[in-house]
């Protein structure tokens, strides 16, 4: 017997580890995710690293020549990949500013140009026995092909690189600034990092170059641009901003401070059964007006089908507004906006208007507003939701850079005052008023949504999306949660107390419980199963075209992936 | 055999002890904690290490290892199993949404599988060299060799996408849910699950009954006249069950998160794809109950096994 129970042990044991390594290799957490280009896997010998010790003492590192920044970003043949790997499911990135009137058509070029790029690092001395430390987060297949094709147009032009996949903790890894934001040296660890920037607003793209921005990891004070960038910052006015744009771009281009690669796309897909009475299709990642109440679905439960739904809560809106399909369609915010996230007319409030300075936002709310438990909608309800977008850690940094500018906002956020100054109530009036001016407070207040405060005053901030109000939200917009299954399904009703009606028969809308990405999105497609959609990736959008029944359709976003290039001095990470 | 039990009941404190802390252990030694995937990684560009903290500290993460691990510890003693650090939610809650939809599948996949596996078996051994042994062999070979996503998949594009006789997944009927709405959903699922584990039971009872067929207590028995039925029934049916028990037995764990690959698969809202998120996401009270219960499962199995083996053969003495 006693064998027994020692066997019986040892299986206890090793299934309890089992069950932890098994689940861990198997998502985010592994830690072999390392990818080294086939030829160069042999480069890295022994002597080169014993040659380039004593250099690591002069710190300094050769990215800080904006020549080698040049070099790298033309060894690489963006418009192939973006036609192979992608098969044109991507747009090139000349600037983090995807093409349009945003975008100066000015900028230096560089396209692909291996004969240059490898000039340029001639004349930047490149050291050849030099292994660039490239780090990315994402755990997709597409990723690690990426990284492997660029590597090899690095190796081209005779640039060694090694890519690894970070784990854990990964603003500790990425974006700590140096404390002396001129001369350095890095609190990172790593020469290039593959990221993305999904922008509500074009500041976000720009803003995390200022010596003065929390997350400049990479970027040494730059001559004037933080000018630049502030000048960007405080106008409301459109044509201003393009223009102040446009210089930050050439700036950012010529000094080439980071290396954008493509845009991508997102993909609505939408089923046959499904009339969208001529909405316009946009930016998904965020809230636009799709008149969802004008849509007609030719089934006979009067369901739409669509994924998103939760799968242990639903999400708080603090970091992505729109992502979800849930939270648009059950919380309302104070204006609308259209596909291409530009504010238009008002959604809970009736009317809004932009002081003469900028500096001010008077919002007249509808009256008779009620949240979807009846209870009555009110000022008090938009003040709370901007001073708890204000406490709660996550909130986006567009929307907390226009709460911040709110009067009063230093002194709520430190608990010098518990109500913030700078937002008035009048009746149905509510005044909202800026210490300086917020270029993007309108887009702000298109998509961020207001939150109940008789159902959220007692949550804590830091811990927000733990409260039990995200099992099954309340809220204000055309349709109400009814039915909730955690990680099976969840159905929202239309709701009759909403101020509009519209002319569509969606009575329900069935969300199969999702992530961010859908891995069943393709199968439930497939089966009939998914009436509205979208996603990013390129792999479902090239299934579900091929599925009878369903259409699916592009639309720009504002998402660059790009390389940050760490310029403030760092000893070479691979010896 | 009373006090043999309650000495193995009194062995599992130390063990579940130890092993609760190398759960804990093992959760740790991952890279990252919650925090990091409650924010998604392009979102965390925008944030600043003292947002990352306050959320850490409201989650309790900034304590040392030991601290965090005794609270644990003390919270289980008291009955407080803690709450999900993703939603907040008691993980206690989470466990009785998540359980009944994997007890469901589990349950069934054994019960079918146990029942056809050694009904196969019997018959096997019963025919040994014939044309249905070598058959069901063959297919017992390829339920043991197919992977359960692999056939999960082909069912799925088969039954579903083609023939259209069966939904390509999930758990769901609406409101007022009756088994027999749900019945569509359970089939597919449970037949793939029940079917890779049939083989295994098959093969187990073909080979343990060609052993107990071969033993002189069956010519015993026959040479006293008994019908040949009774003696592969009564005589090598009862001790062949034997090994087979201690199988079935062993899959009992099975229960709770036994069912992950199909679970993935079928989109079965129960306890494997939980635990998969959780242990992803680095959510460390859900991931030490379910472990918890995983582990105490396999102990309690154990014991059980002891027992019904003891029952089952008159040769085995627990002492």
């Amino acid at each position: 017997m006693k064998k027994k129970r020692l066997i019986a042990s040892l299986l206890a044991i090793s299934v309890a580890i089992g069950l932890l390594t098994a689940c861990g290799s198997g998502g985010s957490t592994s830690t072999t995710a390392e990818v080294t280009t086939a030829a160069e896997a042999g480069a890295a010998d022994d002597t080169s690293a014993a040659q380039r010790t004593p250099e690591t003492t002069d710190a300094g590192t050769p990215l800080a020549d904006v020549r080698v920044r040049q070099a790298l970003t033309m060894a690489i043949d963006i418009e192939a990949i973006v036609e192979g790997l992608f098969e044109g499911k991507a747009e090139v990135a000349k600037s983090f500013t995807a093409p349009g009137e945003w975008l100066n058509p000015q900028l230096a070029d560089y396209s692909y140009n291996p004969e240059r790029a490898r000039e340029l690092l001639k004349e930047a001395n490149w050291p050849s026995d030099y292994t660039l430390d490239v780090v990315y987060y994402y755990d997709d297949q597409q990723t690690v092909d990426l990284m492997t094709v660029i590597g090899q147009y690095w190796q081209e032009v005779g640039v060694k690189a090694q890519f690894r996949k970070l784990e854990g903790d990964l603003a500790a890894q990425l974006w700590v600034p140096p404390a002396d934001r001129l001369n350095g040296p890095s609190q990172v660890k790593w020469d290039l990092a593959y990221a993305a920037v999904a922008a509500l607003a074009e500041s976000e793209f720009y803003n995390r170059f200022a010596s003065t921005a929390s997350n400049n990891s990479t970027v040494p004070k730059q001559e004037g641009l933080d000018e630049l960038i502030t000048a960007s910052n405080s106008t409301m006015d459109t044509a201003a901003q393009i223009n102040a744009f446009f210089e930050i771009q050439k700036f950012v281009g010529e000094n080439q401070l980071a290396i954008p690669l493509y845009h991508q796309v997102c993909f609505i897909y939408t089923s046959d059964k499904l009339d969208t009475a001529g909405s316009k299709f946009g930016n998904d990642q965020f809230s636009y007006e799709k008149n969802i109440l004008d849509w007609k679905i030719d089934r006979t439960d009067k369901t739409l089908y669509t994924n998103g739904g939760p799968q242990e809560f639903f999400w708080y809106p603090m970091v992505n507004p729109g992502y979800m399909i849930n939270t648009e369609l059950v919380f309302d915010k104070l204006i609308n906006a259209d596909a291409e996230l530009i504010p238009t007319d008002g959604m809970l409030a009736e009317s809004y208007t932009v002081a003469a300075d900028d500096k001010s936002i008077e919002f007249m709310l509808r009256d008779g507003l009620k949240w979807h438990d009846e209870q009555p909608l009110t000022p008090e309800d938009v003040k709370f939701t901007i001073e708890l977008m204000l406490k709660a850690p996550g909130t986006n940094a567009v929307a907390s850079e226009v709460m911040s500018a709110i009067a009063g906002a230093t002194d709520f956020k430190e608990g010098k005052t518990d109500s913030l100054a700078g937002v008035i109530i009048d009746g149905n009036k509510i005044t909202v008023n800026f210490d300086q001016v917020s270029a993007n407070a309108l887009a702000v207040f298109s998509q961020w949504p207001i939150l109940p405060k008789h159902l959220l005053e007692h949550a804590v901030p830091e811990t927000l999306q733990q409260d039990q109000f995200w099992q099954k939200p309340i809220g204000s917009g055309p349709f109400k949660v009814d039915e909730v299954i955690l990680n099976n399904y969840a159905t929202l009703k239309r709701w009759d107390g909403y101020y509009q009606e519209g002319t569509g028969n969606i009575e329900t809308v069935h969300m199969f419980a999702s992530g961010e990405n859908d891995s069943n999105l393709v199968m439930n497609a497939s089966a009939g199963n998914i009436d509205y959609a979208w996603s990013k990736s390129t792999d479902d959008a090239k299934a579900i075209e091929t599925i009878e029944g369903m259409n699916s359709t592009p639309a720009n976003i504002k998402y660059t992936r790009c390389f940050y290039v760490n310029q403030f001095p760092h000893e070479p990470n691979i010896k | 055999m009373s006090s043999y039990i309650i000495r193995k009941f009194l062995m599992l404190i130390p063990m579940l002890l130890v092993i609760s802390f190398l759960i804990y252990l093992g959760m740790e030694l991952m890279p990252g904690d919650a925090v990091d995937f409650l924010i998604p990684p392009d979102a965390l560009a925008t944030m600043n290490q003292e947002q990352l903290h306050a959320m850490r500290e409201a989650l309790g993460l900034n304590d040392p290892f030991f601290l965090r691990y005794l609270k644990w510890l003390w919270g289980m003693l008291h009955g407080d199993f803690g709450y999900s650090m993703q939603s907040g939610v008691p993980v206690l809650t989470l466990m009785k949404n998540h359980l009944p939809a994997t007890i469901e599948l589990t349950v069934t996949a054994l019960v079918m599988s146990s029942v056809f596996g050694i009904i196969l078996g019997v018959v096997c051994a019963l025919k040994k060299g014939t044309v249905a042994d070598q058959i069901l062999s063959m297919i017992g070979m390829i339920g043991v060799a197919v992977p359960q996503f692999l056939l999960g998949l082909i069912c799925i594009n088969g039954f579903s996408l083609h023939l259209n006789i069966l939904p390509v997944g999930g758990r769901m009927a609406y409101a007022g849910q009756t088994f027999l709405e749900r019945l569509p959903y359970l089939v597919m699922p449970a037949v793939v699950l029940g079917f890779s584990l049939t083989a295994g039971v098959m093969r187990y009872g073909r080979s343990s009954m060609l052993d107990s067929m071969g033993k002189d207590y069956m010519k015993t028995a026959r040479s006293k006249g008994i019908p040949e039925w009774r003696v592969n029934f009564l005589h090598g049916l009862r001790t062949a069950m034997t090994p087979v028990v201690v199988l079935i037995g062993f899959r009992l764990p099975m229960l709770i998160g036994g069912a992950v690959v199909v679970e993935e698969i079928f989109q079965w809202p129960g306890i494997g794809g939980l635990f998969v998120a959780a242990v992803r996401s680095q959510n460390t009270p859900l991931v030490m109950i379910i472990g918890f219960f995983s582990v105490l499962l396999v102990l309690l199995a154990s014991i059980i096994v002891d027992i019904i083996t003891a029952l089952l053969d008159p040769r085995i003495k627990l002492s």
